[in-house]
């Protein structure tokens, strides 16, 4: 049962495509999991749908439609292919093993319990990862010098605040100090979202990667 | 930089239901999905790709020609997702929303000529279709926002406008407009809570 959840100001800019793709990653991941939350979403995106309807219409070519349907017929000739999903994969959302390159995690060993797989998602501000824990094992005491977001994809943990499910959306602030431990009977795999300790401000941030949001002062 | 022109809202509610009902819409998107009809789709594009287009151009400084090209990927998607459309769960606007949002974001990171290629679809994918957000939820969400939305205070719709045309995160919402972080994500928070589309005892996370 999943019991923590995104806040609303979190859904409202995934909603209107204002997160940056590894926030982005960790929300839809949770919406995975969560029904209540999709609701949400699905509302914010209707307030969208509403703002299109109530849009000026801004005349556009006499040929745009021949153009699109004559680019939606060359298309048809060729099918894309999926990419296999490696097996330790094959159980996580199909958000998450869209993101993780040629589907197959890049493992590597942090610790004797702990290993962790960079997800490339072209941003400076957050780092996505997966980490797996082995069960019962302990992942290391660490703070928090930006924001991290956590998603429990398989297994729960546990840490001096609580147990976290399958589904959970665990935000930690800079500051915070925990050591996240997996549950005895089985491992656990998380998605997380670490802000980058090198942080880049103004309108440079904006121009080297749109994704970016410009990090409160 | 205040982009809200609520006058111009009211307005286009009057040509909306003069041009044909969201029904209707959804009705075509349908034949679309299931048939190929391209009678139906050129309806839905006569009537979505201005308004896509309007849409795109009030939230960015993309010149036209680049607003025809979004447009012309929104409307590539819809020929090739509508078999994907629900209409039990979503209105023909929305959804056609949510491939606009996403070919934005598509675009803006060719244009930051990013190296790690991420759809906006796979972003967003999740994985699952919704059990419980039925046509009556729908059906509810629209009128409410129908109801409330020519009510809000300047100053949150002012907000509320800019983050959907725009696709801008809070923080720099805050920046552009000189208001503080809190305060925005406050005028948000109200805005959605006058308009009912978020549960209000569950706002707080």
């Amino acid at each position: 049962m999943v019991s923590k959840h995104p806040n609303i100001d979190l859904l409202s800019e995934y909603a209107t495509g204002g997160l940056t793709p590894a926030q982005n990653a960790t929300i839809s991941a949770h919406l995975h999991y969560c029904a209540r939350c999709r609701d949400h979403v699905r509302s914010l995106e209707e307030i969208g749908g509403w703002m299109v309807e109530h849009s000026e219409k801004e005349p556009v070519s006499d040929n745009l439609l021949d153009a699109v349907l004559a680019r939606i017929d060359a298309s048809a000739a060729c099918p894309t292919e999926t990419e296999p999903v490696a097996p330790d994969l094959a159980m996580l959302p199909r958000s998450v093993q869209k993101l993780v390159p040629g589907g197959r995690a890049d493992w590597r060993p942090l610790i004797s319990s702990l290993e962790v797989a960079q997800i490339p998602c072209g941003e400076t501000r957050f780092e996505l990862s997966l980490h797996r824990i082995k069960a019962g094992g302990r992942s290391f005491q660490h703070d928090h010098k930006g924001l991290e977001i956590t998603v429990v994809l398989r297994g729960s943990f546990s840490d001096g605040d609580g147990v976290y499910q399958e589904g959970d959306f665990i935000v930690r602030e800079p500051g915070d100090v925990h050591m996240p431990i997996a549950t005895q009977n089985e491992e656990c795999v998380c998605l997380s979202a670490c802000e980058a300790p090198i942080r880049l401000t103004g309108m440079l941030t904006r121009v080297l990667n749109p994704f970016l949001g410009f990090n409160p002062a | 930089m205040i982009t809200a022109k609520p006058n111009s809202v009211n307005d286009s509610r009057v040509v909306m239901l003069a041009e044909g009902s969201p029904d209707d819409w959804s009705d075509l998107l349908v034949k679309v999905g299931e048939h190929q009809d391209r009678a139906a789709f050129a309806r839905l594009f006569s009537h979505f790709a201005p308004l896509v287009k309007g849409f795109l151009l009030r939230g960015s400084n993309l010149i036209p020609e680049q607003a025809e090209e979004l447009v012309q990927e929104t409307m590539i998607k819809v020929w090739n997702k509508a078999g994907s459309f629900n209409r039990q769960k979503s209105s023909a606007s929305t959804w056609i929303y949510t491939i606009a949002r996403n070919t934005r974001i598509d675009w803006l990171r060719r244009e930051a000529r990013s190296r790690v290629d991420i759809e906006a679809d796979d972003l967003y994918d999740t994985g699952e279709d919704n059990p419980s957000y039925s046509s009556l939820i729908k059906v509810r969400d629209t009128e409410n926002i129908r109801a409330h939305i020519g009510d809000l205070p300047q100053e949150q719709l002012d907000v509320v406008t800019k983050v959907y045309y725009e696709g801008k995160s809070h923080s720099e919402v805050s920046s552009e407009l000189g208001l503080p972080l809190g305060t925005v994500k406050s005028r948000i928070r109200l805005a959605l809570k006058k308009m009912n589309v978020t549960l209000a005892k569950e706002a707080e996370g």
